[in-house]
């Protein structure tokens, strides 16, 4: 199946799905107006690609720096599906990319790592210089 | 100059003297929240405002003016499928003492009024511990019908906010059917 981009805009994230190399990205910031109506198609390819590849190893980074709060819900059910093809035998590894000083996105990681157990969570805390 | 400014002078005396750092009054697009944002977050950054009280600032800044623009009861424009909704708010951020305020109001319908204020009184009564708790809960759970976010929004600025949302409802006198609606929230 075709990789899926979605470039960035100031309120909505970079969406980078290389499914022929199994690898998914996500950076940016996500507010947009309507989170569901941005994240439904993202996650139902995402969906089809998992459905198709049963058993790969995939990786997914994710570096976002603010997501509000309908976002939050989407990728949450986002990062779900990818907790189910973990279950039935894909191998999902994630790293989670945020400021070592936002506690919001630390945390954020901590409730994904508790509740989706088939997805081997790594934190990836940035330190910036300088500060 | 003083003869411009003399009808209007009231209203930016006032401002200086509550230390309003960001008003907008009127209607709200998406992308005028965008670019709100954008000028909020540079100017606390400028203003030596520390980086997590930022992200909690901005962070309720988007909540409160997206709430705006999805629920006020005026609208310019009721967005649809491929257009946005325009529809009419305030929203004012300001310094007091050690602590940021922000505080917006918009009208809604008198009906809706007992439903949102069982929303927001509960979490009034609550410690930071259990709204995490309901934070988590609600993040795991469906999305309400009433709601086109993720019910979240509230829960949201109640985490990041130093003291327990304070909120009003304010019948219009002109307009029974419409209910001018306040929150607030300190950081």
């Amino acid at each position: 199946m075709d990789n899926l981009y979605i470039a960035a805009t100031t309120t909505s994230p970079e969406v980078d799905f290389r499914f022929d190399q199994h690898a998914l990205s996500l950076k940016g910031e996500s507010y947009p107006e309507n989170a569901a109506a941005f994240y439904a198609p993202v996650i139902e390819q995402m969906r089809k690609y998992l459905a198709e590849n049963a058993g790969a190893v995939i990786t997914i980074d994710v570096a976002l720096t603010y997501f509000n709060s309908s976002s939050t819900k989407m990728l949450f059910s986002m990062f779900d599906a990818l907790d189910q093809a973990g279950q039935s035998g894909s191998r999902v590894l994630m790293n989670w990319y945020h400021d070592e000083e936002d506690e919001t996105i630390a945390e954020f990681g901590e409730e994904l790592k508790a509740d989706f157990g088939a997805i081997e969570f790594t934190d990836r805390p940035i330190i910036y210089q300088g500060r | 100059m003083s003869q411009l400014l003399d009808q209007d002078s009231a209203f930016f005396d006032l401002a200086r003297r509550r230390n309003v750092l960001f008003y907008h009054k009127g209607y709200f697009s998406h992308n005028i929240v965008a670019a709100m944002g954008e000028v909020v977050k540079l100017q606390l950054e400028v203003a030596g405002v520390s980086a997590p009280t930022r992200r909690k600032l901005f962070s309720s800044f988007v909540e409160l003016s997206q709430n705006i623009v999805h629920y006020s009861s005026d609208a310019l424009k009721a967005g649809g499928e491929t257009a946005g909704a325009i529809r009419e708010g305030a929203v004012c951020i300001s310094k007091d003492g050690e602590h940021h305020v922000m505080l917006c109001v918009n009208p809604m319908a008198t009906a809706e009024v007992e439903n949102l204020r069982n929303k927001l009184e509960p979490l009034r009564n609550m410690s930071l511990e259990e709204i995490r708790q309901a934070y988590k809960l609600s993040l795991r759970s469906d999305t309400p019908e009433d709601s086109k976010g993720a019910g979240l929004g509230f829960l949201t600025m109640a985490r990041d906010a130093s003291a327990p949302l304070e909120f009003a409802f304010h019948p219009r006198a002109d307009d029974p059917g419409t209910t001018l609606f306040c929150l607030m929230a300190k950081i």
